[in-house]
């Protein structure tokens, strides 16, 4: 949109700017002095529009080419992410069924089948994942006034009752007073969305680091921090972190769909907020904050 | 069981089917199938199968086809579909083609078996089940399921989308233990670790607007560690 703009406004700037240099500058006295019909006035008028009209059909065209590009370099490593992510499960699943059939013991044989059903459940919950990632597209959201404080205690709750996450620590920071404003949105989705970071936050930090979880507001938005004191994200990984089947280099080796993020990013653009990290690697001050910004809604 | 329950399995994919059919029979059914709608629709009729499992997407004729065609004959044949059910408008479509109850794909074996059993239980052979009424009602509370409207005595009682929902599933199949992770899948339409909190929240919200006591439940009971179960005596009035 801007491009094309700027396009068309160069040409009449440089036009109005070289007009200008030449009768006030170079020659400031006529060299030719002549009258005008109506007719060819309107003629003039008629092809100055359609050079504009040309203008900006350009301008578009050349737009689009590039939105296109990019769109397709998207569903291009979209693809190969994808075909990454299914090959590991698949291949571990052909190694488990091979186990299964020449297993010569019950143990080898349940080793085998336990092996499978992991695979299973990794392509499981990544379908689940990408169908929800799709589902955010067409379902109509709930537009109810939420209490975000409330949603952060379930699943702060809910993520340390889950076994991986047995005898962690996250420590829930709700500013009180004034108390926090609601937000209008989808309670359930919201959810997801921070409770993907509070996975995160856990997954990525080490099984003796606390994760912080804080919930302010700066008089406009109601803003989620989920803080942990992991081994924090390169610099060149943070742009790409929402992207769909993305994983950073720190990502790789551990479990995860890599659409997490990308959710999480798609939920809280959906309610008009926006979502942000930072991350530092150095010693002392290492560790990620992600924030979630979410309007919040007026008066309450 | 001096006779073995018929199923009719129609997939047109034998990836399913291969490993769908031993599974059923060594659960001790009979297993009938089908490769695609118009062969389902033919064997249903011909041969009466005590229960249909119907893949939505299949050459000829799809699942919802069959179902339609059936019903339109007045076939109650209790019917489980391969497919999944979210949006409002999707469950409206739903309740039109009168299936029992409905099963995602890529689903764990045991889901369907339970799913199975519970339905078998419920069903009075040569019947209309509670799935295929326009109106439900417990009592002096009735589920308009078509206009989704929750009336308690001559009140409305306001409930989101989802909590109706959840009322909706829970009262269609009622005797029955439903847990966190089947409303999450056929209410939400998707499950995820802290989901099941959600689904307690809308459980007290719909306590609170239907006025009922957790503790001496008249509409919903909690059952502890597994789910929730709706424990009032429920029927069709439309």
């Amino acid at each position: 949109m801007m491009k094309r703009l700027l396009i068309v406004l160069a040409g009449l700037f440089l036009g109005i700017i070289g007009a200008a240099l030449a009768s006030v500058l170079l020659y400031p006295e006529p060299i030719l002095v002549f009258r005008m019909g109506v007719g060819a006035i309107i003629f003039l008028l008629g092809a100055f529009i359609s050079i504009l009209a040309i203008a900006v059909e350009w301008g578009k065209r050349l737009g689009s080419r590039e939105t296109s590009k990019a769109a397709d370099e998207r569903r291009r490593s979209f693809i190969r992410r994808l075909d990454h992510e299914v090959k590991n499960p698949l291949t571990g699943l052909r190694a488990a069924l091979a186990n299964l059939s020449e297993a010569a013991s019950p143990q080898e044989r349940e080793h085998a089948a336990v092996n499978a059903r992991r695979d299973v459940s990794r392509l499981t919950s990544l379908l689940a994942d990408l169908r929800k990632l799709s589902d955010l597209e067409e379902k109509p959201l709930e537009h109810l006034p939420v209490y975000m404080p409330n949603i952060l205690e379930e699943i702060v709750d809910a993520s340390l009752s889950l076994p991986a996450y047995k005898g962690r620590i996250v420590n829930l920071l709700i500013a009180n007073v004034p108390p926090l404003p609601l937000v209008k949105g989808d309670r359930d989705l919201l959810g997801l969305a921070c409770y993907n970071l509070v996975e995160n936050a856990l997954k990525y930090s080490g099984p003796d680091k606390e994760v912080e979880v804080r919930a302010r507001e700066d008089g406009r938005s109601v803003l989620i921090e989920v803080a942990d004191g992991g081994a924090g994200i390169p610099s060149e990984d943070l742009p790409h972190l929402c992207e769909e089947l993305y994983r950073g280099a720190n990502a790789r080796g551990i479990d995860g769909s890599g659409l997490g993020l990308a959710l999480t990013a798609r939920i809280v653009d959906l309610h008009g907020g926006s979502l942000n990290v930072t991350s530092s690697q150095q010693g002392e001050r290492q560790g990620t904050v992600f924030t979630v910004q979410l309007p919040a809604q007026r008066n309450r | 069981m001096d006779q073995k329950t018929t199923l009719l399995l129609a997939d047109d994919d034998p990836a399913v089917t291969d490993s769908l059919v031993p599974f059923l029979k060594r659960a001790g059914f009979h297993v009938l199938t089908a490769t695609d709608g118009a062969a389902a629709l033919e064997k249903a009729r011909a041969q009466h199968p005590d229960l249909l499992l119907l893949d939505v997407l299949m050459p000829r004729m799809d699942g919802r086809e069959v179902l339609r065609r059936l019903r339109r004959a007045k076939d109650w044949t209790p019917t489980i579909l391969l497919t999944r059910v979210g949006e409002s408008s999707e469950r409206a479509l739903a309740l039109e083609e009168g299936a029992d109850d409905y099963l995602n794909k890529p689903f764990d074996p045991h889901e369907l078996l339970a799913r199975i059993h519970a339905i078998l239980r419920r069903a009075r052979p040569g019947e209309k089940s509670l799935s295929m009424a326009w109106v439900l009602a417990c009592g002096d509370l009735t589920l308009d399921r078509q206009a989704r409207r929750v009336k308690l005595g001559e009140k409305t009682v306001e409930l989101t989308p989802k909590a109706l929902g959840a009322l909706e599933y829970l009262m269609t199949h009622p005797d029955e233990c439903v847990s966190r992770e089947r409303l999450l899948e056929v209410v939400w339409g998707w499950q995820y670790p802290a989901g099941t909190r959600a689904v307690d929240t809308r459980m007290a919200e719909l306590r609170r607007a239907l006025g009922d006591d957790a503790d001496n439940p008249r509409f919903i009971e909690t059952v502890p560690a597994e789910g929730y179960r709706f424990a009032g005596q429920v029927q069709a009035l439309r």
